[in-house]
């Protein structure tokens, strides 16, 4: 195992990380390196691994061997922001279907907040998301109620409401109209202005999202 | 974190009552069929009472075991939590909020079900009842506690009522008999406080080691 002082990059590091899944190695001895202001394509057939490597840089999957490290320290390590910084979407929308869609999105907002937020200005926020999501006015639907597009881009709306530095999406594209393609493109571009990290999945090329690194998982 | 998780178990419980109401219905009906199948005799009655009203207070607990962690795993919930913060923090809120809506109404009803079951005869004063009520709020949050380091070990595996049912059962039973047995001592007229004592130990010991280990467990079955 290497010494915290070795990792000299900023941004997300993998290190040897060797990563398996009922007993398949998926990965062995990878070495990544997600730097601030990047968006990195991570490809690979169904059943390659792509989730399960997600899982693991998102720090809920233990790795085999190796470390990630999230701006030199490693991402278990006590003083690590790692968990702050990281908005991690994953396949289940994560979202209580007993909740309307504004319960469920201040939740997590405040949830990832140590200081209480205001709730007044919240309210705002979501609805302002929304309303760019072209979902404006469904603030106190139930989330079981709207549609499985619907409910997708609540989930996505989360990357607005929440402050991070680095995304970690999961096919974050799939059941997306062309709009909100656009949308989630125009604000990927722009968190990587701010110098956010995002790394991301997909089937289909994704024209409108200009991407600085490609990576590939692929069967043994 | 906890007061935040609270509210929106809440607020989800209030939404999906039915589901927290059917252990608590168990628990009404399995009491109030003891007089009808054994003997509506004051006397055996009050007898019963302790046994009767712990072993269903215990299955009641059991049976909402099942609701506990599920949900939050399956929709992915459970997760975005264990990423937010600290595993521990999210089992001892979760634990929390279970007992509010679980052992909590149980306590609340069991002096109704005293009344059922005669525990009160032949005295003036309603003590029974208050340490039926004693026995059950020092005894079911050890229960809580203890199913949620099953339920968490279990997550993964589908169809884990049965199994978690065997792990857990076997440390439920101390507490099962100490819980009975306090009462019993009270409907005695003997010293009650050993019994209350050790149930008390037990939550606090449980209270310190559980929520620690349901957040490693929980941990493990997300991974």
């Amino acid at each position: 195992m290497s010494q915290t002082s070795d990792i000299q990059f900023n941004g997300l590091y993998a290190h040897e990380l060797t990563v398996s899944r009922s007993e398949q190695v998926l990965l062995e001895d990878a070495e990544l390196h997600l730097a601030p202001s990047t968006i990195t394509y991570l490809h690979g057939e169904n059943g390659a691994g792509k989730t399960t490597l997600m899982r693991c840089l998102a720090g809920l999957l233990p790795a085999d061997h190796g470390e990630v490290y999230w701006n030199k320290l490693p991402i278990t390590h006590p003083e690590s922001n790692y968990f702050q910084d990281l908005i991690f979407l994953a396949h289940s929308l994560s979202m209580k279907n007993e909740l309307s869609i504004a319960e469920n999105l201040s939740f997590y907002a405040s949830l990832r907040t140590k200081v209480s937020l205001n709730k007044q200005q919240l309210q705002q926020q979501i609805s302002s998301v929304l309303n760019e999501l072209g979902i404006g006015g469904l603030e106190d639907r139930m989330f079981a109620e709207l549609s499985a597009g619907q409910q997708h881009k609540v989930a996505l709306a989360r990357l607005m409401l929440e402050p991070a530095k680095i995304w970690i999406l999961d096919e974050p594209f799939v059941n997306l109209d062309h709009k909100t393609r656009g949308w989630l493109s125009e604000k990927a571009l722009a968190f990587k202005q701010q110098g956010g990290t995002v790394l991301f999945t997909s089937h289909h090329h994704i024209e409108e999202l200009p991407i600085d690194q490609s990576v590939g998982v692929e069967h043994e | 974190m906890i007061m935040t998780l609270l509210r929106r178990e809440l607020k989800v419980a209030r939404r999906n009552w039915i589901g927290l109401a059917i252990p608590l219905l168990f628990f009404i009906i399995v009491v109030s069929l003891f007089p009808f199948a054994v003997s509506p005799d004051a006397p055996v009655l009050q007898q019963l009472a302790p046994g009767v009203i712990w072993v269903a207070a215990l299955l009641s607990m059991l049976l909402s075991l099942e609701q506990f962690y599920r949900s939050d795993y399956q929709d992915g919930a459970l997760e975005q939590l264990l990423l937010m913060s600290s595993p521990t923090m999210v089992a001892a809120s979760k634990i929390l909020a279970h007992w509010l809506l679980t052992g909590l109404p149980l306590v609340i009803l069991s002096p109704l079900l005293g009344v059922l079951m005669q525990i009160n005869h032949g005295v003036e004063h309603s003590t029974h009842t208050w340490v039926l009520m004693l026995s059950l709020v020092l005894g079911t949050p050890t229960l809580c506690l203890l199913g949620a380091v099953g339920m968490s070990l279990t997550l993964a595996a589908s169809r884990n009522g049965l199994l978690v049912s065997i792990l857990i059962i076997p440390l439920y039973v101390p507490v099962l008999i100490f819980g009975a047995s306090t009462v019993t001592a009270s409907l005695e007229n003997m010293r009650y406080n050993g019994e209350l004592a050790i149930l008390g130990a037990f939550l606090l010991i449980t209270l310190v080691f559980a929520p620690f280990a349901s957040g490693r467990a929980l941990k493990i079955s997300v991974g």
